[in-house]
This record gives C-alpha cells, sequence and structure tokens, in this order.
C-alpha cells in the first residue's frame, strides 16, 4: 500500500508534507546560525534559552489549536481562555500557585466543555459559536482584571519556574516539553491519535467504525480548554503580570505553528511532535528577530506574511488553479488526478 | 434525539423571549425614549451598517466572516486623512479604491483557492496593521482642510452617513437579487462544488465580493475618520468587525453560506445598535458590554442554525 501511494501525486504530497515541519525547523536553524555571517550578531547558549522560553509561552496554546484543528474544528476562543487562565491564576494563586493553577485549569475545562457541548448538541459549524464564546470570555477577563493589569506579588514562583536547567531549558519549559511528550506517547500507543485523526478525517466514517465522535470532539475542546488555561497561568507567573487583552497576536504565532507543524487545515492529519516542530520553528525565528532588533511591527508583519504564504500552500485548489493556468484551460486541469478536499474545509468544519 | 427536542423548545420562544427581554430593558432605562436617544441609535448603525453589508455578501459566498474589514475600515481612515490634500472626492476614490484592492487579494486566495478564510484574514490584517504602522509610524495622522466636515453634516436632522448606508444597502440588495453576480454568490455559498461544476467562474465570484467587502469596509473607515476629525490604529481598538458579524448572525444569514439578505442585516444592524444603546445608558462597564454583546451573538448563532435545520 505505502510502495503503492507514494508511486501517486497524493502520496508525494503526503510525502512532503510529513517532511515540511522538520525542513523548516532545519532551514529556520541554518538561518539562526549563519547569523554572523551576514549580520554583527550571533546566536549564544543563552538565544537558544531564550528561544525555548518563547516556546514554552505559547507552546500550549499551540497545542490546543493543533488538536481542535486535527478533529475538523477550529477553536477562536482558545486565545482568550489562555489570557483568562492567566488573570484567574494571577488572582486566586497568590497564596497558593497551585490553588491558582487548578482554577484556571478547572475554568479551561468548563468553557471547553460548555462550547464542546453546545457544538456537539446543535452540530453548529465551531467557527460562530468559538467566534462567540471568543468575545464572552474576552467581556470575562475585562471583569476579572476589573479593566486594569493584575500584578502577581509572588515573585518566587516566576523566578523558579524560569530557573535555568542544563542551561538551555527552565522548569516551564521542561514542563511544556513533558506536556507535548506524555501527549504523543498517549497517541502514538493508544487509540486516542487514530480516534481523533479519523475524526478530523471523515466523521461518517469515523462514526460507521464505532468511534464516538461526539465524546471526541467534546473531550478535545475540554482538553484545549485545559491546555490554554494552564499555559496562560504559566505564562503569567513567570511575567508576574497579567492583562485582560492580549490581542490576536498570540493566536497568529500560535496557528502559524500549527500549520508548519504540518496539520492540515481541514483536519485527519499532523502529529504532536509536528506541532512541538512548528513552536520551536515560530520561535526561534522570533529569537531572530530580536537578536536583529527589528521593530515590533515588521515583526508582525513578517509573521502576518508567514501564515499567509503557509495558509495558502495548505489552500486545496491552489495547485488546481496552477495546473489550469499552465494548461491555459480549466478543461485540462480537471482531468488530472488531483486529492479530493472536503467540501465544507473551506468554512473550517467538517 | 435530543437536539431534535431542544429545538422544538426553544426556537418558537427563542425570537418572542430576545424581543420582550430587549423591550423590557428599553422600558426600564431611564432615558431611552427619547427623540435624542433615537438619532444617537440612528447615528451609530453607520460604521457597523457599512462593514455589516460586505460581511453579509462573504457569509451568504461561503466564506463565513473576514476578520480584516475593521482593520480595511481603520487603515482606510488612515488613507483617507492623508489623502485629502488631494480634494476630497479624490481621496474617497483613492480610499475605496485601496479597500477594494485589499479586499480582492484576500478574495483571489479564498474564492479561488478555497484557502481558509478565516485564516487568511487574520494573516491579511496583521499585514495590513504592519503596512500602516510602517507608513504611519504609529502616529495620528490629521486632515488636510477641512473639506471633509461635509460628511459629518445633517439633513432632516440625520447624519449623512445614514442616507449613505441607506444607499449603499440598497445597492447591495439589488446586486443580490438583480444582477448576474447575485444568484452567482448565493450558488457559490450553497454548493461550491455544485458551483464550479456548473462552470462558474468562482474564482472570480470570490474576488468580487471580497472586493465589495474590502471597499464598503473603506466607506466605513472614510466616514469614522470623518467622525473623528482625523485617524490612528487606534480606531481599530473597539468591537467594529464583532459587531458587523453579530449583526449578519442576527439578521438570519446561513452561517454555511447560500442564504442572507442585506436588508435583513440592516435590522441586526439595528438590534446591535439598540442593545449597545441600552448597555450604555445603563452604565455597564466595558467588561459586561463586551459579555453580553458576546452572549447575544452566541444565542443568535445558536438560533439561526437551529431554524435553517428544522427548514432543511
Amino acid at each position: 500500500m505505502r510502495d503503492f501511494t507514494a508511486l501517486t501525486v497524493a502520496g508525494r504530497h503526503r510525502r512532503l508534507r510529513k517532511a515540511l515541519p522538520l525542513g523548516i525547523l532545519a532551514a529556520i536553524a541554518m538561518l539562526a546560525l549563519s547569523l554572523p555571517v551576514w549580520s554583527d550578531v550571533g546566536f549564544s547558549v543563552f538565544s537558544f534559552f531564550n528561544t525555548f522560553q518563547n516556546a514554552a509561552t505559547l507552546g500550549l496554546l499551540a497545542l490546543a489549536v493543533g488538536l481542535t484543528v486535527m478533529i475538523g474544528e477550529f477553536d477562536l476562543s482558545s486565545i482568550a481562555i489562555f489570557t483568562l487562565g492567566g488573570l484567574l491564576a494571577v488572582k486566586f494563586g497568590e497564596a497558593s500557585p497551585m490553588s491558582g493553577i487548578a482554577i484556571a485549569v478547572a475554568a479551561g475545562a468548563l468553557l471547553g466543555a460548555v462550547q464542546g457541548g453546545l457544538l456537539v448538541l446543535t452540530g453548529i459549524s465551531s467557527v460562530p459559536l468559538t467566534l462567540g464564546g471568543y468575545i464572552v470570555i474576552l467581556g470575562l477577563c475585562h471583569i476579572v482584571a476589573g479593566e486594569g493589569i493584575l500584578a502577581y506579588g509572588n515573585y518566587d514562583i516566576g523566578i523558579w519556574l524560569d530557573d535555568p536547567v542544563a542551561l538551555l531549558f527552565s522548569k516551564r519549559s521542561l514542563l511544556i516539553l513533558a506536556v507535548f511528550l506524555l501527549l504523543w506517547l498517549a497517541m502514538r500507543f493508544t487509540r486516542l491519535g487514530s480516534t481523533i485523526r479519523s475524526v478530523g478525517a471523515d466523521r461518517r466514517a469515523a462514526l460507521a467504525s464505532g468511534v464516538s465522535v461526539s465524546r471526541t470532539v467534546a473531550g478535545v475542546f475540554i482538553l484545549s480548554g485545559m491546555l490554554c488555561a494552564l499555559g496562560g497561568a504559566l505564562f503569567s507567573y513567570s511575567a508576574s503580570v497579567a492583562k485582560y487583552d492580549l490581542g490576536l497576536d498570540p493566536f497568529i504565532f500560535a496557528v502559524t505553528a500549527v500549520l508548519l507543524g504540518g496539520i492540515n487545515v481541514s483536519g485527519g492529519r499532523g502529529n504532536v511532535l509536528g506541532i512541538l516542530a512548528g513552536v520551536v520553528a515560530m520561535s526561534l525565528l522570533d529569537t531572530i528577530f530580536i537578536q536583529l532588533a527589528m521593530p515590533t511591527y515588521l515583526i508582525d508583519l513578517a509573521r502576518g506574511a508567514l501564515l499567509l504564504i503557509v495558509v495558502l500552500i495548505e489552500a486545496p485548489d491552489l495547485a488546481r488553479s496552477l495546473t489550469a493556468w499552465k494548461a491555459g484551460r480549466i478543461g485540462a486541469a480537471q482531468a488530472k488526478g488531483r486529492d479530493h478536499s472536503k467540501p465544507l474545509a473551506n468554512s473550517g468544519t467538517g | 434525539m435530543f437536539a431534535l427536542q431542544l429545538k422544538r423548545v426553544l426556537l418558537p420562544g427563542f425570537t418572542t423571549v430576545t424581543a420582550l427581554l430587549i423591550l423590557w430593558f428599553a422600558v426600564t432605562t431611564q432615558g431611552f425614549f427619547t427623540l435624542d436617544n433615537a438619532r444617537a441609535i440612528l447615528a451609530s448603525m453607520v460604521f457597523v451598517g457599512m462593514v455589516s453589508i460586505g460581511m453579509t455578501l462573504i457569509m451568504v459566498s461561503g466564506a463565513f466572516v473576514s476578520m480584516a474589514l475593521a482593520t480595511t475600515a481603520t487603515i482606510s481612515a488612515m488613507i483617507f486623512m492623508a489623502s485629502l490634500s488631494f480634494g476630497l472626492p479624490v481621496a474617497i476614490a483613492l480610499t475605496v479604491l485601496v479597500g477594494a484592492l485589499t479586499g480582492a487579494l484576500q478574495g483571489v486566495a479564498i474564492g479561488g483557492w478555497n484557502a481558509n478564510p478565516i485564516i487568511v484574514t487574520i494573516a491579511a490584517a496583521a499585514v495590513l496593521e504592519g503596512v500602516a504602522v510602517a507608513f504611519s509610524h504609529g502616529a495620528t495622522i490629521n486632515p488636510t482642510g477641512t473639506s471633509y466636515t461635509v460628511l459629518n453634516a445633517h439633513l432632516f436632522g440625520l447624519p449623512v452617513g445614514l442616507y449613505a448606508l441607506a444607499v449603499l444597502a440598497l445597492t447591495a440588495e439589488s446586486i443580490l437579487r438583480f444582477t448576474r453576480l447575485g444568484p452567482m454568490i448565493y450558488l457559490m455559498g450553497d454548493n461550491r462544488a455544485a458551483a464550479r461544476a456548473a462552470g462558474l467562474p468562482i474564482g472570480r465570484i470570490g474576488t468580487a465580493v471580497f472586493a465589495i467587502a474590502g471597499a464598503t469596509a473603506s466607506l466605513a473607515g472614510i466616514f469614522m475618520a470623518s467622525f473623528n476629525h482625523s485617524a490612528s490604529l487606534l480606531l481599530n481598538r473597539g468591537t467594529l468587525g464583532y459587531d458587523a458579524i453579530a449583526a449578519v448572525l442576527i439578521g438570519g444569514a446561513a452561517i454555511g453560506g447560500g442564504r442572507g439578505s442585506v436588508l435583513n442585516t440592516m435590522i441586526g444592524v439595528a438590534i446591535i445598535a439598540i442593545v449597545s444603546d441600552l448597555v450604555l445608558l445603563r452604565g455597564f462597564t466595558t467588561g459586561e458590554q463586551i459579555l453580553l454583546k458576546g452572549l447575544v451573538m452566541v444565542a443568535f448563532a445558536v438560533g439561526v442554525h437551529l431554524r435553517q435545520e428544522q427548514r432543511a
């Protein structure tokens, strides 16, 4: 089977997509290492430490976005849950950081359960639902923060979390790495992985083969909410501060990392280590930007442009358009072999 | 099964309950039923209304929403203020042209290549904002001359922008109903594969839809700039884009595409304006206002979805 698919165009595409995350990571790493050659700055051990710190900050957000994309949904509220998690942890975790994290994660699970539940019960598309959810949770963030910035007085926790371990890592980045590895192991060696991918690839087929689609969708939304809240909580402990609105920039980072990680926008494909590779690649890119002292707007511009490029490469009909353009006529293009995308892929849901 | 029961119980009461709730709020809010407040509500419809016209076309075409229209309006406001030195007509034409062009580029990717609309428009918004900062250095742009104040004028007690909104809404509705493009937009939204199979130029339809949306958003930007007598990226800090999406959903456009009307969206715009006015009069905090708008949006998105399921 594998030998056969390798010969087809679709098979070649699949192989290319599998190699993409590591390829991009390698390319960006080369760019980082070659910095001294074409600029007057270079990469030190500390730059790599910073890269992993940056990856730790938005890693869980990207993981959450990636998991929902894998089941063929799109969770716009994830960035708001990340923000809320940070605020709740700071507000309730002054005396006991663990209880702050517990409250944040519980809130994330609850919000994930409400949205996942509504999704399953009504069959509504996840984009309008989670867009509404994003706005509701943004309102909650304003209310929790009391229209201001919450400062976290327990500095020791932030220092403890970010203290370097083995030069390159911190307890925070190792913790987040552990979450990735744990989830990767669970998806690799239990039925979780195949269940999630089958729900993303074809709901009806998954249902027919005995997969509980509703439970999987609701479960992934709960998990995603918990991961976002945990990520936000750890980030605010590390920064000793929590803001009520982080804007869409972290979300752009997460979505780009997910797409670079080889996750298909229409679901059903990808794995956790791919997301990790995407996150590290994006963080490495950010470190390069900082080393070069690029102004913020240029960094945002570059990130937006990168996301545009990645999503265009993903576009189901781009290859078809190019072929049609080459052949000069649509008829010729349609005769060619091509993979069929799900009809609803463009609205972000199945 | 459970969902079916849920529909039977919830749907008939949904509209009535919402209407009664808004009415009750209105009656118990001091200063709501005054002529001045009615004028204020109508005036506040202009910006959201113009953006939501384009948003309606996008949803009907099956691309769901654009997350870039509020940013398009903001940078249009800046372009308008900066180009006023060429005279008002040129400034308006140039601004609308740039708005339409940025929309069209996104439309090529979304309509023609079937790229994910949410991601493309979020990325486009980031790029647009980056370009705006590059040119303005984050500064506020002030107008040359006062020619733009004609856009703030009042006619029979109502702002000029409201008449412009009415003309735009009627034009967009006519495009949907009476031109060849209209039915093609509906067909593409209803079933992209079928539209392609029928030989419709879906790339060009998508491009046209997003170009129109970019143009209406830039008109909103022109009126925003005139209203504020200046323009900066700070104009983008409100909930303009989300309000427009909520208005389209309240207007009953199908989330998946293929159904919707600009005039119904205008009813949604009016409801959003009334709700915004009520929460403001009642002295709700920003957080509470945002929360309430989000809840209204979720309620309508779910309600409209269930009603369409029932019809199907």
